[in-house]
Protein backbone atom coordinates (compact mmCIF):
# COMPACT_ATOMS: atom_id res chain seq x y z
CA UNK A 1 0.00 0.00 0.00
CA UNK A 2 1.40 3.47 -1.19
CA UNK A 3 1.75 5.95 1.96
CA UNK A 4 0.47 9.03 -0.21
CA UNK A 5 -2.34 7.85 -2.40
CA UNK A 6 -4.24 10.77 -3.95
CA UNK A 7 -7.18 9.57 -6.50
CA UNK A 8 -8.47 12.11 -8.58
CA UNK A 9 -8.49 14.71 -6.10
CA UNK A 10 -9.60 18.52 -6.42
CA UNK A 11 -8.98 21.59 -4.45
CA UNK A 12 -10.22 24.99 -4.40
CA UNK A 13 -9.74 28.44 -2.77
CA UNK A 14 -12.99 30.15 -1.37
CA UNK A 15 -13.90 32.55 -4.16
CA UNK A 16 -11.50 30.93 -6.88
CA UNK A 17 -13.36 30.62 -10.15
CA UNK A 18 -12.00 27.56 -10.73
CA UNK A 19 -10.52 24.19 -8.77
CA UNK A 20 -6.51 25.18 -8.45
CA UNK A 21 -5.63 21.51 -8.92
CA UNK A 22 -8.14 19.13 -10.60
CA UNK A 23 -8.62 15.41 -11.22
CA UNK A 24 -5.60 14.53 -9.84
CA UNK A 25 -4.01 11.34 -8.81
CA UNK A 26 -0.48 10.66 -7.43
CA UNK A 27 0.62 7.43 -5.53
CA UNK A 28 4.22 7.44 -3.84
CA UNK A 29 5.45 4.87 -1.89
CA UNK A 30 7.94 4.47 0.77
CA UNK A 31 11.81 5.37 0.48
CA UNK A 32 10.93 7.52 -2.68
CA UNK A 33 12.79 10.89 -3.62
CA UNK A 34 9.68 12.72 -5.78
CA UNK A 35 10.49 15.88 -7.29
CA UNK A 36 7.94 18.22 -8.12
CA UNK A 37 8.07 20.54 -11.02
CA UNK A 38 6.67 23.22 -12.99
CA UNK A 39 5.71 26.69 -13.90
CA UNK A 40 4.85 29.45 -11.70
CA UNK A 41 0.78 28.55 -10.43
CA UNK A 42 1.33 25.20 -11.41
CA UNK A 43 -0.57 24.16 -8.30
CA UNK A 44 2.51 22.66 -6.52
CA UNK A 45 2.44 23.78 -2.87
CA UNK A 46 -1.24 23.48 -2.88
CA UNK A 47 -0.33 19.99 -4.15
CA UNK A 48 1.69 19.33 -0.64
CA UNK A 49 -0.81 21.44 1.23
CA UNK A 50 -3.33 19.06 -0.09
CA UNK A 51 -1.18 16.03 1.13
CA UNK A 52 -1.13 17.38 5.17
CA UNK A 53 -4.62 18.68 4.64
CA UNK A 54 -4.41 22.14 5.48
CA UNK A 55 -5.99 22.98 1.93
CA UNK A 56 -9.35 21.07 2.00
CA UNK A 57 -10.11 18.44 -0.39
CA UNK A 58 -13.20 18.95 -2.56
CA UNK A 59 -13.97 15.82 -4.40
CA UNK A 60 -11.82 12.84 -4.51
CA UNK A 61 -10.13 11.08 -1.93
CA UNK A 62 -6.55 11.39 -0.08
CA UNK A 63 -4.92 8.50 2.04
CA UNK A 64 -1.43 9.58 3.99
CA UNK A 65 0.01 7.08 6.21
CA UNK A 66 -3.24 4.94 5.86
CA UNK A 67 -5.08 7.90 7.12
CA UNK A 68 -7.83 9.66 5.24
CA UNK A 69 -7.04 13.13 4.77
CA UNK A 70 -10.12 14.52 4.84
CA UNK A 71 -11.66 13.23 8.47
CA UNK A 72 -7.70 12.76 9.87
CA UNK A 73 -6.08 16.07 9.11
CA UNK A 74 -4.49 17.13 12.40
CA UNK A 75 -3.33 12.97 12.99
CA UNK A 76 -2.17 13.00 9.57
CA UNK A 77 0.13 16.21 9.82
CA UNK A 78 1.44 15.10 13.01
CA UNK A 79 3.24 12.57 11.32
CA UNK A 80 4.08 14.26 7.80
CA UNK A 81 6.93 16.67 7.96
CA UNK A 82 6.23 19.86 6.14
CA UNK A 83 9.04 22.68 5.21
CA UNK A 84 7.25 25.77 4.08
CA UNK A 85 7.79 28.14 1.20
CA UNK A 86 7.70 31.60 3.01
CA UNK A 87 8.60 32.54 6.14
CA UNK A 88 9.47 35.71 7.99
CA UNK A 89 10.57 35.66 11.40
CA UNK A 90 11.09 39.24 13.09
CA UNK A 91 14.43 40.22 14.76
CA UNK A 92 12.72 40.35 18.18
CA UNK A 93 11.35 36.85 17.72
CA UNK A 94 11.41 35.26 21.51
CA UNK A 95 12.73 31.93 20.35
CA UNK A 96 15.96 30.50 20.18
CA UNK A 97 16.74 27.67 17.51
CA UNK A 98 16.88 25.29 19.57
CA UNK A 99 12.76 25.99 20.76
CA UNK A 100 12.39 25.91 17.17
CA UNK A 101 13.37 23.06 16.47
CA UNK A 102 11.92 21.32 19.72
CA UNK A 103 8.50 22.55 18.52
CA UNK A 104 8.56 20.15 15.28
CA UNK A 105 7.77 17.27 18.56
CA UNK A 106 4.74 19.39 20.03
CA UNK A 107 2.47 17.92 17.48
CA UNK A 108 3.22 14.30 18.31
CA UNK A 109 3.17 14.60 21.66
CA UNK A 110 -0.61 15.91 21.89
CA UNK A 111 -2.15 18.32 24.19
CA UNK A 112 -0.94 19.29 27.55
CA UNK A 113 1.69 16.43 27.46
CA UNK A 114 5.43 17.76 28.38
CA UNK A 115 8.14 17.18 26.12
CA UNK A 116 9.99 13.77 27.39
CA UNK A 117 14.05 12.94 27.44
CA UNK A 118 13.41 11.22 24.25
CA UNK A 119 11.90 14.42 22.75
CA UNK A 120 15.21 16.74 23.48
CA UNK A 121 17.27 13.91 22.09
CA UNK A 122 15.31 13.49 18.86
CA UNK A 123 15.80 17.86 19.04
CA UNK A 124 19.63 17.45 19.37
CA UNK A 125 19.79 14.59 16.89
CA UNK A 126 18.07 16.82 14.38
CA UNK A 127 20.07 19.91 15.02
CA UNK A 128 23.28 18.11 14.38
CA UNK A 129 21.67 16.38 11.24
CA UNK A 130 20.91 19.79 9.86
CA UNK A 131 24.58 21.30 11.39
CA UNK A 132 23.09 23.94 13.47
CA UNK A 133 24.80 22.95 16.73
CA UNK A 134 26.54 26.62 16.49
CA UNK A 135 22.64 28.85 16.18
CA UNK A 136 21.15 26.60 18.99
CA UNK A 137 21.23 29.75 21.71
CA UNK A 138 20.73 32.32 18.57
CA UNK A 139 17.48 33.50 18.35
CA UNK A 140 15.07 33.09 15.19
CA UNK A 141 14.94 36.20 14.17
CA UNK A 142 18.53 37.38 14.18
CA UNK A 143 19.61 33.98 11.90
CA UNK A 144 20.17 34.93 8.13
CA UNK A 145 17.60 33.66 5.84
CA UNK A 146 19.80 30.33 5.36
CA UNK A 147 20.30 29.31 9.09
CA UNK A 148 16.85 30.30 9.71
CA UNK A 149 15.73 27.48 6.64
CA UNK A 150 18.23 25.09 8.12
CA UNK A 151 16.24 25.67 11.12
CA UNK A 152 12.99 25.01 9.42
CA UNK A 153 14.29 21.47 8.05
CA UNK A 154 15.95 20.40 11.77
CA UNK A 155 12.20 21.26 13.16
CA UNK A 156 10.51 19.02 10.54
CA UNK A 157 13.51 16.29 10.97
CA UNK A 158 12.78 16.50 14.89
CA UNK A 159 9.63 15.43 14.18
CA UNK A 160 10.72 11.91 12.77
CA UNK A 161 8.42 12.42 9.93
CA UNK A 162 6.56 9.38 7.91
CA UNK A 163 7.06 11.39 5.23
CA UNK A 164 8.58 14.61 4.61
CA UNK A 165 7.53 16.94 2.47
CA UNK A 166 9.64 20.24 1.35
CA UNK A 167 8.93 23.42 -0.51
CA UNK A 168 11.78 24.69 -2.08
CA UNK A 169 13.71 24.12 0.74
CA UNK A 170 17.19 25.33 -1.04
CA UNK A 171 16.00 28.77 -1.97
CA UNK A 172 18.59 30.63 0.92
CA UNK A 173 20.96 28.26 0.98
CA UNK A 174 24.66 28.18 -0.49
CA UNK A 175 25.93 25.30 -2.63
CA UNK A 176 27.92 24.02 0.56
CA UNK A 177 24.74 23.36 2.43
CA UNK A 178 22.30 22.38 -0.31
CA UNK A 179 24.65 19.42 -1.24
CA UNK A 180 24.80 18.52 2.06
CA UNK A 181 21.14 18.70 2.61
CA UNK A 182 20.86 16.82 -0.49
CA UNK A 183 22.51 13.92 1.11
CA UNK A 184 20.33 14.17 4.54
CA UNK A 185 17.17 13.69 2.81
CA UNK A 186 18.89 10.68 0.56
CA UNK A 187 19.75 8.97 3.58
CA UNK A 188 15.66 9.35 4.89
CA UNK A 189 14.62 7.96 1.90
CA UNK A 190 17.31 5.11 1.99
CA UNK A 191 16.06 4.67 5.79
CA UNK A 192 12.46 4.59 3.92
CA UNK A 193 10.75 8.29 4.83
CA UNK A 194 9.20 9.27 0.98
CA UNK A 195 10.57 12.44 0.29
CA UNK A 196 8.23 15.32 -1.68
CA UNK A 197 10.54 17.95 -2.89
CA UNK A 198 9.05 20.88 -4.94
CA UNK A 199 12.03 22.94 -6.30
CA UNK A 200 13.21 24.98 -9.01
CA UNK A 201 16.90 24.15 -9.07
CA UNK A 202 18.17 20.78 -9.61
CA UNK A 203 21.49 21.17 -8.90
CA UNK A 204 23.14 18.31 -6.50
CA UNK A 205 20.31 16.28 -6.54
CA UNK A 206 21.19 12.56 -5.24
CA UNK A 207 22.15 10.22 -7.47
CA UNK A 208 19.54 7.46 -6.84
CA UNK A 209 16.46 7.16 -8.99
CA UNK A 210 13.71 10.30 -9.01
CA UNK A 211 10.24 9.83 -8.75
CA UNK A 212 9.84 13.02 -11.07
CA UNK A 213 6.91 14.74 -10.95
CA UNK A 214 5.98 17.49 -13.56
CA UNK A 215 2.25 19.70 -13.02
CA UNK A 216 0.75 22.38 -15.28
CA UNK A 217 -2.47 24.05 -14.56
CA UNK A 218 -3.49 21.98 -11.86
CA UNK A 219 -3.04 18.69 -13.29
CA UNK A 220 -0.25 16.35 -13.75
CA UNK A 221 1.42 16.36 -17.12
CA UNK A 222 4.69 14.12 -16.10
CA UNK A 223 4.67 11.32 -13.64
CA UNK A 224 7.68 8.92 -13.63
CA UNK A 225 10.58 7.55 -12.46
CA UNK A 226 13.87 9.35 -14.12
CA UNK A 227 17.91 9.90 -13.31
CA UNK A 228 18.92 12.77 -11.85
CA UNK A 229 20.39 14.03 -14.61
CA UNK A 230 17.62 13.95 -16.44
CA UNK A 231 15.37 16.20 -14.39
CA UNK A 232 16.05 19.81 -15.46
CA UNK A 233 15.48 18.42 -19.07
CA UNK A 234 12.23 16.75 -18.73
CA UNK A 235 10.64 19.32 -17.08
CA UNK A 236 12.08 22.16 -19.59
CA UNK A 237 10.32 19.79 -22.04
CA UNK A 238 7.23 19.56 -20.66
CA UNK A 239 7.30 23.37 -19.88
CA UNK A 240 7.39 23.77 -23.38
CA UNK A 241 10.69 25.77 -23.16
CA UNK A 242 14.37 25.47 -24.64
CA UNK A 243 15.37 27.73 -21.45
CA UNK A 244 15.31 27.75 -17.61
CA UNK A 245 12.11 27.31 -16.45
CA UNK A 246 10.57 30.16 -14.83
CA UNK A 247 10.81 29.95 -10.64
CA UNK A 248 8.75 30.64 -8.01
CA UNK B 1 -8.06 39.17 51.15
CA UNK B 2 -4.84 42.01 51.92
CA UNK B 3 -7.25 42.98 54.82
CA UNK B 4 -4.30 42.19 57.23
CA UNK B 5 -1.99 44.70 55.26
CA UNK B 6 -4.52 47.59 54.64
CA UNK B 7 -7.33 48.67 56.84
CA UNK B 8 -9.31 51.00 54.31
CA UNK B 9 -11.60 48.55 52.97
CA UNK B 10 -12.02 50.64 49.72
CA UNK B 11 -8.29 50.56 49.60
CA UNK B 12 -7.44 47.00 49.66
CA UNK B 13 -10.67 46.02 47.33
CA UNK B 14 -8.96 48.58 44.98
CA UNK B 15 -5.40 46.93 45.06
CA UNK B 16 -6.97 43.44 45.12
CA UNK B 17 -8.99 44.39 42.12
CA UNK B 18 -6.02 46.25 40.00
CA UNK B 19 -3.32 43.17 41.30
CA UNK B 20 -5.69 40.38 39.70
CA UNK B 21 -6.69 42.58 36.60
CA UNK B 22 -3.12 43.72 35.85
CA UNK B 23 -1.52 40.02 36.40
CA UNK B 24 -4.60 38.25 33.65
CA UNK B 25 -4.47 40.73 31.86
CA UNK B 26 -0.65 41.56 31.18
CA UNK B 27 -0.59 37.49 30.51
CA UNK B 28 -3.31 37.51 27.96
CA UNK B 29 -1.19 40.71 26.39
CA UNK B 30 1.84 38.67 25.89
CA UNK B 31 -0.03 36.48 23.46
CA UNK B 32 -2.01 38.78 21.74
CA UNK B 33 0.28 40.84 20.98
CA UNK B 34 2.71 38.37 19.93
CA UNK B 35 -0.09 36.97 17.34
CA UNK B 36 -0.93 40.86 16.30
CA UNK B 37 -4.20 40.16 17.52
CA UNK B 38 -4.08 43.60 19.60
CA UNK B 39 -7.41 45.07 18.51
CA UNK B 40 -9.30 42.10 20.28
CA UNK B 41 -8.36 44.43 23.46
CA UNK B 42 -10.48 46.62 21.89
CA UNK B 43 -13.14 44.00 20.42
CA UNK B 44 -13.72 42.24 23.98
CA UNK B 45 -13.83 45.30 25.66
CA UNK B 46 -16.49 47.26 23.65
CA UNK B 47 -18.14 43.85 23.50
CA UNK B 48 -18.50 43.54 27.46
CA UNK B 49 -19.58 47.84 27.12
CA UNK B 50 -22.61 46.64 24.77
CA UNK B 51 -23.85 43.41 26.99
CA UNK B 52 -23.21 46.03 30.15
CA UNK B 53 -25.63 48.62 28.44
CA UNK B 54 -27.89 45.79 27.46
CA UNK B 55 -28.17 45.06 30.82
CA UNK B 56 -29.13 48.22 32.23
CA UNK B 57 -31.56 48.52 29.50
CA UNK B 58 -33.28 45.19 30.58
CA UNK B 59 -32.85 45.72 34.12
CA UNK B 60 -30.60 42.96 34.80
CA UNK B 61 -27.33 42.06 36.17
CA UNK B 62 -24.85 44.76 33.88
CA UNK B 63 -21.95 42.24 34.88
CA UNK B 64 -23.74 38.90 33.72
CA UNK B 65 -24.79 40.89 30.83
CA UNK B 66 -21.29 41.77 30.28
CA UNK B 67 -19.84 38.61 30.12
CA UNK B 68 -22.34 37.14 28.22
CA UNK B 69 -21.95 39.51 25.60
CA UNK B 70 -18.01 39.55 25.56
CA UNK B 71 -18.56 35.70 24.97
CA UNK B 72 -20.82 35.46 22.12
CA UNK B 73 -18.59 37.95 20.73
CA UNK B 74 -15.65 35.87 21.51
CA UNK B 75 -17.45 32.75 20.03
CA UNK B 76 -18.29 34.49 17.01
CA UNK B 77 -14.41 35.66 16.40
CA UNK B 78 -12.83 32.23 15.33
CA UNK B 79 -15.57 31.07 13.09
CA UNK B 80 -16.33 34.60 11.12
CA UNK B 81 -12.53 34.82 10.22
CA UNK B 82 -12.31 30.83 9.50
CA UNK B 83 -15.92 31.27 7.10
CA UNK B 84 -15.49 34.52 5.83
CA UNK B 85 -11.79 33.91 5.08
CA UNK B 86 -10.93 37.30 6.57
CA UNK B 87 -7.99 38.13 9.17
CA UNK B 88 -8.94 37.61 12.13
CA UNK B 89 -8.00 41.75 12.52
CA UNK B 90 -11.10 42.63 9.82
CA UNK B 91 -13.29 40.59 11.67
CA UNK B 92 -12.29 42.03 15.42
CA UNK B 93 -13.02 45.49 13.63
CA UNK B 94 -16.30 44.36 12.06
CA UNK B 95 -17.54 42.90 15.65
CA UNK B 96 -15.69 46.45 16.98
CA UNK B 97 -18.33 48.29 15.12
CA UNK B 98 -20.91 46.40 16.14
CA UNK B 99 -20.56 46.13 19.73
CA UNK B 100 -19.71 49.87 19.55
CA UNK B 101 -23.46 50.32 17.95
CA UNK B 102 -25.20 48.50 20.21
CA UNK B 103 -24.23 50.15 23.10
CA UNK B 104 -24.77 53.81 21.54
CA UNK B 105 -28.25 52.73 20.18
CA UNK B 106 -28.95 51.78 23.67
CA UNK B 107 -27.50 54.38 25.69
CA UNK B 108 -29.32 57.31 23.18
CA UNK B 109 -32.28 55.40 23.15
CA UNK B 110 -32.51 55.13 27.24
CA UNK B 111 -31.84 58.66 27.49
CA UNK B 112 -34.29 59.73 24.75
CA UNK B 113 -36.73 57.72 26.87
CA UNK B 114 -35.63 59.81 30.06
CA UNK B 115 -34.32 56.54 31.54
CA UNK B 116 -31.18 57.62 32.20
CA UNK B 117 -27.94 55.78 32.04
CA UNK B 118 -24.19 56.60 33.57
CA UNK B 119 -21.90 54.91 30.56
CA UNK B 120 -19.14 56.83 32.27
CA UNK B 121 -18.18 54.02 34.96
CA UNK B 122 -18.31 51.74 31.88
CA UNK B 123 -16.14 53.63 29.65
CA UNK B 124 -13.73 54.86 32.65
CA UNK B 125 -14.12 52.14 35.06
CA UNK B 126 -15.06 53.18 38.94
CA UNK B 127 -12.06 51.27 41.52
CA UNK B 128 -13.58 52.42 44.40
CA UNK B 129 -17.14 50.90 44.12
CA UNK B 130 -16.15 47.41 43.80
CA UNK B 131 -18.48 44.30 45.43
CA UNK B 132 -16.07 41.29 46.92
CA UNK B 133 -18.11 39.27 44.67
CA UNK B 134 -16.32 40.96 41.97
CA UNK B 135 -13.04 40.92 43.05
CA UNK B 136 -13.46 36.92 43.57
CA UNK B 137 -14.42 36.22 40.05
CA UNK B 138 -11.42 38.41 39.01
CA UNK B 139 -9.40 36.34 41.45
CA UNK B 140 -10.96 33.19 39.61
CA UNK B 141 -10.24 34.81 36.43
CA UNK B 142 -6.82 35.41 37.16
CA UNK B 143 -5.88 31.86 38.44
CA UNK B 144 -7.42 30.38 35.35
CA UNK B 145 -5.41 32.75 33.06
CA UNK B 146 -2.28 31.09 34.60
CA UNK B 147 -3.38 27.32 34.52
CA UNK B 148 -4.20 28.01 30.82
CA UNK B 149 -0.89 29.41 30.11
CA UNK B 150 0.56 26.34 32.40
CA UNK B 151 -1.32 23.44 31.21
CA UNK B 152 -0.76 24.93 27.19
CA UNK B 153 2.33 26.16 27.52
CA UNK B 154 3.67 24.49 24.74
CA UNK B 155 0.93 24.90 22.13
CA UNK B 156 0.76 28.74 23.35
CA UNK B 157 4.35 28.94 22.56
CA UNK B 158 4.00 27.24 18.91
CA UNK B 159 1.00 29.17 17.68
CA UNK B 160 2.81 32.66 18.92
CA UNK B 161 6.15 31.25 17.04
CA UNK B 162 4.06 31.04 13.71
CA UNK B 163 0.12 30.10 13.81
CA UNK B 164 1.18 28.54 10.12
CA UNK B 165 3.90 26.13 11.27
CA UNK B 166 2.21 25.38 14.78
CA UNK B 167 -0.46 23.61 12.51
CA UNK B 168 1.79 22.25 10.06
CA UNK B 169 3.64 20.52 12.96
CA UNK B 170 -0.23 18.94 14.43
CA UNK B 171 -0.53 20.92 17.12
CA UNK B 172 -4.50 21.63 17.67
CA UNK B 173 -3.94 25.58 16.49
CA UNK B 174 -7.77 25.83 16.47
CA UNK B 175 -8.54 24.50 20.37
CA UNK B 176 -5.84 26.43 21.70
CA UNK B 177 -7.24 29.78 20.25
CA UNK B 178 -10.72 29.14 21.02
CA UNK B 179 -9.69 29.19 24.66
CA UNK B 180 -7.91 31.98 24.72
CA UNK B 181 -10.76 34.27 23.33
CA UNK B 182 -13.21 32.91 26.00
CA UNK B 183 -10.34 34.01 28.46
CA UNK B 184 -9.74 36.85 27.02
CA UNK B 185 -13.64 37.91 26.96
CA UNK B 186 -14.14 36.30 30.49
CA UNK B 187 -10.94 38.37 31.77
CA UNK B 188 -11.92 41.95 29.46
CA UNK B 189 -15.57 41.48 31.00
CA UNK B 190 -14.78 41.23 34.54
CA UNK B 191 -12.08 43.71 34.63
CA UNK B 192 -14.77 46.28 32.73
CA UNK B 193 -15.57 47.98 36.01
CA UNK B 194 -11.90 48.71 37.19
CA UNK B 195 -10.14 50.54 34.40
CA UNK B 196 -13.19 50.77 31.99
CA UNK B 197 -13.23 49.55 28.64
CA UNK B 198 -11.53 52.75 27.16
CA UNK B 199 -8.26 51.70 29.53
CA UNK B 200 -8.49 48.22 29.19
CA UNK B 201 -6.20 48.28 26.19
CA UNK B 202 -4.10 49.48 27.92
CA UNK B 203 -3.38 46.63 30.69
CA UNK B 204 -3.43 44.05 27.66
CA UNK B 205 -0.89 45.62 25.31
CA UNK B 206 1.59 48.24 27.32
CA UNK B 207 2.98 45.56 29.97
CA UNK B 208 3.82 43.01 27.39
CA UNK B 209 5.01 45.90 25.31
CA UNK B 210 7.27 46.88 28.32
CA UNK B 211 9.06 43.33 28.52
CA UNK B 212 9.00 42.79 24.73
CA UNK B 213 11.98 45.51 25.42
CA UNK B 214 14.27 43.32 27.50
CA UNK B 215 12.71 39.53 27.50
CA UNK B 216 14.71 37.22 24.59
CA UNK B 217 12.20 34.67 25.56
CA UNK B 218 9.11 33.83 25.89
CA UNK B 219 9.14 32.44 29.44
CA UNK B 220 10.75 35.37 30.56
CA UNK B 221 7.99 37.65 28.48
CA UNK B 222 5.05 35.78 30.56
CA UNK B 223 7.10 36.55 34.21
CA UNK B 224 8.12 40.45 33.68
CA UNK B 225 4.92 41.58 31.83
CA UNK B 226 2.22 40.52 34.57
CA UNK B 227 5.34 41.47 37.36
CA UNK B 228 5.49 45.31 35.69
CA UNK B 229 1.47 45.68 35.48
CA UNK B 230 1.43 44.23 38.94
CA UNK B 231 3.85 46.78 40.43
CA UNK B 232 2.92 49.69 38.38
CA UNK B 233 -0.67 49.25 39.27
CA UNK B 234 -0.38 48.92 43.20
CA UNK B 235 1.59 51.99 42.99
CA UNK B 236 -0.68 53.62 40.93
CA UNK B 237 -3.74 52.40 43.46
CA UNK B 238 -1.42 54.11 46.34
CA UNK B 239 -0.87 57.32 44.54
CA UNK B 240 -4.26 57.52 43.65
CA UNK B 241 -5.83 57.18 47.17
CA UNK B 242 -3.37 59.43 48.64
CA UNK B 243 -2.90 62.18 46.28
CA UNK B 244 -6.92 61.76 45.43
CA UNK B 245 -6.29 61.31 41.63
CA UNK B 246 -8.24 58.67 39.49
CA UNK B 247 -7.02 55.50 39.79
CA UNK B 248 -7.43 54.03 36.37
CA UNK B 249 -6.12 56.36 34.03
CA UNK B 250 -3.47 56.66 36.44
CA UNK B 251 -2.39 53.36 36.15
CA UNK B 252 -2.54 53.77 32.65
CA UNK B 253 -0.23 56.58 31.97
CA UNK B 254 2.25 55.16 34.30
CA UNK B 255 2.40 52.39 32.55
CA UNK B 256 3.02 54.63 29.68
CA UNK B 257 5.65 56.15 30.90
CA UNK B 258 7.39 53.11 31.86
CA UNK B 259 6.94 51.86 28.26
CA UNK B 260 8.55 54.96 27.43
CA UNK B 261 11.57 54.70 29.30
CA UNK B 262 11.97 50.64 28.52
CA UNK B 263 11.90 51.88 24.98
CA UNK B 264 14.92 54.27 26.03
CA UNK B 265 16.95 51.44 28.02
CA UNK B 266 15.98 48.88 25.66
CA UNK B 267 19.16 46.88 25.39
CA UNK B 268 17.98 44.94 22.48
CA UNK B 269 17.66 48.05 20.98
CA UNK B 270 21.14 48.81 20.97
CA UNK B 271 24.04 48.76 18.16
CA UNK B 272 27.10 47.27 18.87
CA UNK B 273 29.52 50.13 17.49
CA UNK B 274 32.71 48.29 18.86
CA UNK B 275 34.75 47.33 15.91
CA UNK B 276 36.80 44.71 17.89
Amino acid sequence: MSIVDLKGIYTAYEGGEKAVIRDLSLRVDRGEYVVIGGPNSAGKTTLLESINGLVKITHGSASVCGLDVSSQADEVRRRVGYVIQNFYFDPFTPFSVEQVVMMGRFGRLGLMNRPARADYDAAQRAITIAGIEDLVHKTIGTCSGGQQQKAMIAHNIAKEPEVMMLDEPFSNLDFVAREYLQGVFKEMARKGVPILMVAHAFDGLPNIPIHLVVMNKGKITYDMNCTAAEVENIIRKECGVSGKCSSG
Amino acid sequence: MLEWLIENNVVCHALEAMIFASIACSILGVIISRMNLSSIGFTMSHAAFAGAAMGMFLGANAQMTAIAFSMAVAALIGPVSDKAKMAADATLGVLFAMSMAVAIFLISYMEYMGKGLSASSLLFGDVVSLYREEIYALAAVCCLTIIFVLAFYKEISAIMFNMKIAEAAGVRVKLVYYILLFIIALSVALSLNIVGGLLIFVLLVTPASIAGQFCFNVKSMFIVAPLVALIVSAFGVWAGFEFTLPVAPLVALLLTGVFAISVMLSFKRRINTRMH
